[in-house]
């Protein structure tokens, strides 16, 4: 779990530095939510590319929740950031009164892909690739809305555990609140990630790195001592989520299809 | 002799509802009074495993599901494919697929050509195999290959010159191009193959592919037997899940092999002398 913070800084800032410049571009977006990924992600890239070349995008629904907004607000401030606030309750609220539901996943989805179409849009606008935030934890049980949070250009964050990410905002001086707050999806107030996981970051990434990184089964990561309903609650996420880490499945009928054996490189022709 | 082919479809990765499908899949055999039921490649398991492949591998000799396995099997013989890791190779794991006669292990077969361009990675999750060994069964000697094998010549000769009369192909052959009139285009190079090698080698030729789609490839089926004069004897349907019966009578290798004594004539020393000096690169 242990990482050497200055020297991760390093890799993750060079690997913005590069993927932007293979795409042939000069500017990043990426949107901020007044948590310690976003705001890990955008000191990388305002590090890697300088602020000027950093777009925040603050998309709060109405005047969001907590006090994530101002938090948002006044790191994208201290950074200098090209900083825009967004407020998605519009878009939310008109599709809803249609559409009405009293599922808060489903607002929270909603919220999350009305967000990521703003990006979108905007990174056409501006000529900039989107910077994905989600990290290692939340990718291994799907904990993000798929065509949502999920989505973007590229992801600097994806291969470090939230225990790890929160050891690099501090290497990277993230403001004290952002760092020790409770993570949130922000999808409905009050929501915690650690209550609706029912389990806290710490306890969840120590056995995700025993099954992933350590490849040990749930039998060897059980007799280490771990509750077995906890560990076995956890495979089972990473295995429902995988949908969630690859491309769709395309029905294979001719002699070259994509995906099978029509393979190229990301990286073709950057 | 009644052979049955279980054209089926595995759940990937889920070795429990597998074994269940060849409990049931057994006794459906075992009911029509068939002598030999032949899996899939890969049957326990399905096909494209990836990283499952270490985690869905068995020990033929201890695991649970053979044990069930080698019970059900009472009665007639049984192919069965698995991953297969052994204690005395820990971490290396084989694509393989066993002969049980009465519910006994006579025979595994380890893939020796994996495959490994363009959609296929194999060599990337597992070991390969390095022997091709004719064996005994109760219809004489036969031989076992595992898809890719089939393609290579030399595995057929191999078999030929070791003294098989069955040879048998267990398969996961996915399927490509539709211009055609039935089945995939790529099943044709499946069919002329074995009627190629049934004719050359005086062999029966039985293939069993598997059904199904995983992450989006379709498995091609048309299972297929040919006898030793290269006859196509039965064929299962195209892409879906069948369950093929058919008879063959062992006697027609004798038969195949008094007309055309390819067997009779064949001089393996020749073919070894060459390989030598092929494979030495001493050039005539």
């Amino acid at each position: 779990m242990k990482i050497n913070p200055a020297f991760v800084e390093k890799i993750l800032t060079s690997f913005i530095r590069e993927e932007m410049g293979k795409a042939g571009f000069k500017k990043g977006i990426l949107g901020l939510s007044g948590g310690v990924d976003s705001a890990v992600c955008a000191i990388l890239a305002a590090r890697a590319l300088g602020p000027k070349n950093v777009i925040a995008l603050i998309m709060p629904y109405g005047k969001g929740f907590g006090s994530d907004l101002d938090d948002a607000r006044r790191l994208s401030k201290f950074l200098k950031l090209d900083t825009r606030t967004i407020d998605i309750s519009p878009m939310v609220d008109a599709y809803f009164k249609k559409h009405p539901t009293d599922k808060l996943v489903l607002k929270g989805n909603k919220m999350a892909r009305e967000r990521m179409s703003i990006l979108y849009d905007w990174s056409a606008r501006e000529k900039s690739l989107i910077l994905g935030t989600s990290n290692k934890s939340e990718l291994l049980i799907g904990y993000g809305t798929l065509h949502g949070d999920l989505a973007c250009a590229f992801n600097p964050l994806g291969d470090l555990y939230k225990t790890q990410v929160r050891a690099l905002a501090t290497h990277l001086g993230v403001p004290e609140p952002i760092r020790t707050k409770a993570p949130s999806a922000c999808l409905w107030p009050g929501q915690t990630d650690e209550s609706e996981i029912g389990l806290t970051y710490a306890e969840l990434d120590e056995i995700l790195e025993r099954l992933v990184d350590g490849r040990e089964s749930e039998d060897e990561v059980v007799a280490r001592g771990y509750p077995r309903s906890r560990v076995a609650r956890i495979a089972r996420l990473i295995r429902k989520s995988e949908f969630k880490r690859q491309m769709p499945p395309i029905a294979k009928i001719s002699a070259r299809t994509i995906g099978h054996d029509f393979l190229y490189p990301y990286d073709w022709n950057k | 002799m009644k052979i049955a082919l279980a054209q089926i479809s595995p759940v990937l990765g889920d070795v429990a509802r597998n074994l269940d499908l060849h409990l049931e899949t057994i006794e459906k055999a075992r009911r029509a009074k068939a002598d030999l039921l032949v899996f899939p490649e890969l049957s326990l398991t399905g096909y494209r495993l990836r990283d499952l492949a270490a985690e869905t591998a068995r020990d033929p000799r201890s695991s649970r599901e053979f044990k069930a396995l080698r019970a059900a099997g009472r009665g007639l013989s049984v192919i069965v494919g698995f991953v297969e890791e052994s204690p005395e190779e820990p971490g290396l794991f084989y694509n393989s697929a066993a002969f049980l006669v009465q519910g006994e292990i006579t025979h595994i077969h380890r893939k020796i050509f994996l495959p490994n361009s363009g959609m296929f990675e194999e060599l990337r999750f597992f070991a390969r195999g390095r022997t091709v060994r004719a064996f005994e069964t109760p219809w004489g000697r036969a031989g076992l290959l595992i898809c890719r094998d089939f393609l290579h010549l030399n595995a057929h000769y191999l078999l030929f010159a070791g003294g098989a009369g069955i040879s048998i192909t267990v398969s996961a052959a996915p399927g490509r191009g539709v211009a055609g009139e039935d089945g995939f285009a790529t099943s044709r190079m499946w069919e002329v193959t074995g009627e190629a090698v049934a004719r050359l080698t005086t062999s029966v030729v039985i293939y069993c592919n598997r059904s199904g789609f995983e992450d989006g490839a379709a498995f091609a089926g048309g299972s297929f037997i040919f006898d030793p004069f290269g006859n196509l004897v039965a064929r299962a349907r195209y892409v879906e899940s069948d369950f093929l019966l058919a008879e063959i009578d062992p006697a027609d290798i004798r038969r195949a092999r008094r007309a055309m004594t390819f067997k009779r004539d064949d001089r393996p020393e020749v073919t070894l002398a060459n390989l030598e000096r092929i494979i030495h690169r001493d050039e005539d």
